[in-house]
């Protein structure tokens, strides 16, 4: 299953990434509700952090209620309308990918596919990759 | 309630620090009307609101951090911030800009502008954490240089994510090209904002904000943003900016500049420098880039984090240097020791010191030394032409006030002042400003440019590109192809008051929005046709769709800023140069036997202006026309009105 990848030694840290993935999915532009956060580490790290559609999905198995679901597609869904909000996936997940945002759990869904951090990224550091073709291009 | 104009968070804050008090007030409708944001708005609040007789280091001075409308959104670069003061090297109009990700911050905190005045009774710094605002402790940071205090912030803070602007030592010792340092290595970097805030006790800000920032027409917005990103990234510009910008940083100048004969060298008394490849950008990335950076939502993404190997300087990790740097402290000073440039430029970073006046400072300090002005005994050791190592000592010592650094780090204009003995030859400045890294006798605008620019000798206020490497096209396209030949000629003084004036209104929207000289000075992508479809997508200013009118808020802020200048009785006798420029040929390379020829050039620049030639000063029918009826009432009453 496809995810985005960051590749940490082309990340600029500029977070274009966080405002385009904000507006997409709420037509507003805060760092804050975006589904992709980039992590700075100085004097020389940038990296970018989203969802990585697990196999076998930390947050989905803690929901209380269900609304996390691996999806024959492979994308790991929330379903906003089951979601209680309680954070138990934030907490969960290993890499900090999931948050709440207005009360709901928010996530990575890949924008149907063709993810718009991934057009915009200029140094293209962001990639929409299958962990065997991560592991293709370190070797 | 919401305020009328969106990509603004309508509201800013007022910190009186002699009272320790602050208040939240409702951003007025007009100041984003017609001045836009950034330092348009700055403009408007400190002309009101810092008449002459207030001191650039008195506690009546303010201290204006601002945003712009596209601040914080999607729109690239959006990272910006600017920082607005009576300058203490100057003493005139000061501004500066930097990048990074404190601008937005301050916006998702849920304002536009932070407005300081006053003066706190011991060291203390500024916590907003959106509605929540505190005015801490500070002195444990007192002291500390700008990683330090940074650091201690963010862990007293106990949040990685805050963003800090800050000041360095250099700003508590009243250097007056002290800095304002924010994200580590950005810096707010000319006119001595760093020392306003140094005598204002504020040694810091922190911020912090998760509130949206909405835009009048969303769907619009994205649209010119997938355009703009298309035109940064692709094309012929794309791929010249990411050969340039992206690969080497500012850094990539160095080279080009010196083909052309005007890469400052020897404190301007050449523009070729013979060992331009060893500060040159291949060097660069070949032994020192570790890692390239972006300020926030940028799609040019010229930062570098640099570091040092090996040798006397090994461990020296930094942001830069830019090309300004290199060229101020090393081929200015006649150094082509990397390393020794790569300390001095993180030792600015540390302290807190803008790069281009302390360069400056630091090799009119060599040419007195050589020219027998000081001596080695007032200085402490040997200050030769090329020699790094003296160089990074003296950074230190202006820095600290230490010995000579007490008279050096007044600027160049005060310590020819008190040294005497000729030095002022060598004090190579404008309006008190050390001059930046171009010279006007092989690139006749930025002659004008250095001349007339509101904050001194800047580059950043008019400088042109079009004519600096001749892109025809581009020239055609916006002054037609009459013209075009005079105008894409850098060693002709034809048409360049024209060209200048022209630049200075796109500038002053850029500085508005705020955006970035990147895309819009080199390379010359975007220009006000593009804010015209900008300004009213963001803000819902559907005037801002004429494009008469944008530029007519681009003369109003320009139009502003100097009568805040002309009110401490600037007038054209201060639009000029240094002898350097005036009166000595060009030794060497294609600028060869010129020198800048700025009357003609100065008067054409006041015509296009509408202010009086004679004088300088500006009209009341021009004044009129631009909406400030009362800045010619006011100038009038001062006398500074043309008559």
């Amino acid at each position: 299953m496809p995810y985005v990848y960051c590749d940490p030694k082309l990340c600029t840290g500029c977070r274009a990434c966080e405002l385009v993935c904000s507006g997409v999915h709420e037509r507003v532009f805060n760092p804050r509700k975006a589904r992709i956060h980039v992590v700075r580490r100085e004097p020389a790290t940038d990296f970018a952090i989203a969802c990585h559609q697990c196999e076998n999905p930390p947050c989905a198995a803690v929901c209380p209620v269900g609304a996390i679901r691996k999806l024959r597609s492979g994308l790991v869904e929330v379903d906003a309308a089951r979601c209680i909000g309680c954070g138990a996936c934030v907490e969960a997940c290993p890499f900090g990918a999931i948050t709440v945002v207005n009360g709901k759990a928010v996530k990575c869904d890949l924008c149907g596919g063709d993810p718009a951090c991934v057009k915009q990224c200029m140094p293209e550091a962001l990639k929409l990759a299958t962990p065997a073709q991560v592991a293709a291009g370190k070797r | 309630m919401a305020f009328t104009y969106k990509g603004y968070a309508g509201k800013y804050l007022r910190v009186d620090l002699t009272r320790g008090k602050s208040v939240e007030l409702e951003l007025p409708k007009e100041w984003a009307r017609n001045y836009i944001g950034g330092s348009g708005i700055g403009a408007r609040i400190l002309y009101d609101e810092v008449p002459p007789e207030v001191g650039p280091l008195s506690p009546e001075n303010l201290l204006i951090f601002a945003t712009g409308p596209i601040t914080g959104t999607v729109y690239p670069p959006s990272g910006r911030y600017c920082v607005v003061m009576r300058s203490p090297l100057t003493g005139i109009w000061g501004e500066a800009h930097s990048g990074g990700h404190f601008g937005p911050e301050l916006k998702y905190a849920g304002y536009d502008l932070i407005v300081i005045q006053g003066r706190a009774s011991k060291p203390v710094y500024l916590w907003i954490d959106e509605d929540r605002i505190e005015l801490r402790d500070a002195e444990k940071l007192w002291g500390r240089n700008v990683v330090e205090t940074t650091n201690m912030l963010l862990e007293e803070l106990g949040d990685p994510e805050v963003r800090v602007a800050c000041i360095g030592q250099a700003g508590e010792n009243l250097v007056r090209f002290a800095c304002i340092m924010n994200d580590y290595f950005r810096a707010a970097g000319r006119t001595g904002a760093g020392a306003v805030m140094g005598s204002k006790n504020l040694k810091a800000i922190a911020v912090r904000g998760s509130k949206d920032v909405e835009v009048a027409n969303f769907d619009r917005v994205w649209e010119l943003t997938e355009d703009a990103h298309a035109r940064y990234t692709g094309g012929y510009w794309g791929k010249a900016s990411h050969e340039a910008l992206y690969r080497f940083g500012t850094e990539n100048l160095v080279t080009w500049e010196n083909e052309i004969g005007r890469l400052p060298t020897k404190g301007h008394s050449t523009g070729v420098f013979d060992y331009v490849d060893e500060i040159g950008p291949e060097r660069f990335e070949r032994e020192f880039i570790v890692h390239r950076r972006a300020c926030m939502n940028c799609r040019i993404q010229c930062k570098k984090v640099s570091r040092v190997a090996q040798g006397k300087y090994e461990g020296t990790v930094s942001e830069g240097p830019e090309y300004e740097t290199v060229v101020a402290l090393g081929s200015n000073c006649l150094i082509r020791d990397f390393p020794a440039i790569l300390r001095a430029n993180h030792l600015c970073n540390l302290y807190g010191m803008d790069t281009i006046s302390c360069g400056g400072t630091v090799s009119f300090a060599m040419e007195c030394f050589e020219r027998g002005a000081l001596s080695e005994s007032e200085i402490g050791f040997p200050l030769r032409w090329g020699d790094g190592d003296a160089m990074v000592r003296l950074v230190e010592l202006i820095a600290r006030r230490k010995g000579i650094g007490e008279v050096l780090a007044d600027g160049v204009r005060a310590a020819a002042r008190r040294m005497g003995k000729g030095s002022q030859r060598w004090a190579i400045h404008v309006k008190g400003m050390e001059v930046s890294g171009q010279d006007g006798r092989s690139h006749q605008s930025v002659g004008l440019t250095h001349a007339v620019a509101v904050r001194g000798a800047d580059h950043l206020r008019s400088l042109s590109s079009l004519d600096e490497l001749d892109f025809k096209p581009t020239i055609i396209e916006r002054y037609g192809k009459a013209k075009a030949k005079a105008i894409g000629d850098r060693l002709s003084m034809k048409y360049k008051g024209i060209l200048v004036k022209d630049m200075e209104d796109l500038y002053a929207i850029v500085d508005a929005l705020i955006t970035c000289k990147y895309g819009t000075m080199w390379p010359p992508i975007f220009y006000l046709d593009d804010y015209s479809k900008l300004l009213p997508a963001v803000t819902g200013i559907e005037e801002f769709a004429r494009i008469e009118e944008v530029r007519a808020a681009a003369e109003r802020i320009v139009n502003l800023k100097r009568a805040f200048n002309a009110r401490l009785g600037l007038d054209r006798k201060d639009d000029t140069l240094p002898d350097r420029f005036l009166k000595e040929p060009m030794p060497r390379g294609p600028g060869k036997g010129k020198v800048v020829d700025l009357k003609p050039m100065l008067d054409e620049y006041y015509r296009e202006r509408g202010w009086d030639v004679r004088t300088g000063l500006q009209k009341q029918d021009t004044l009129e026309r631009l909406g400030l009826a009362d800045v010619a009432e006011d100038l009038a009453g001062h006398g500074k009105l043309a008559k």
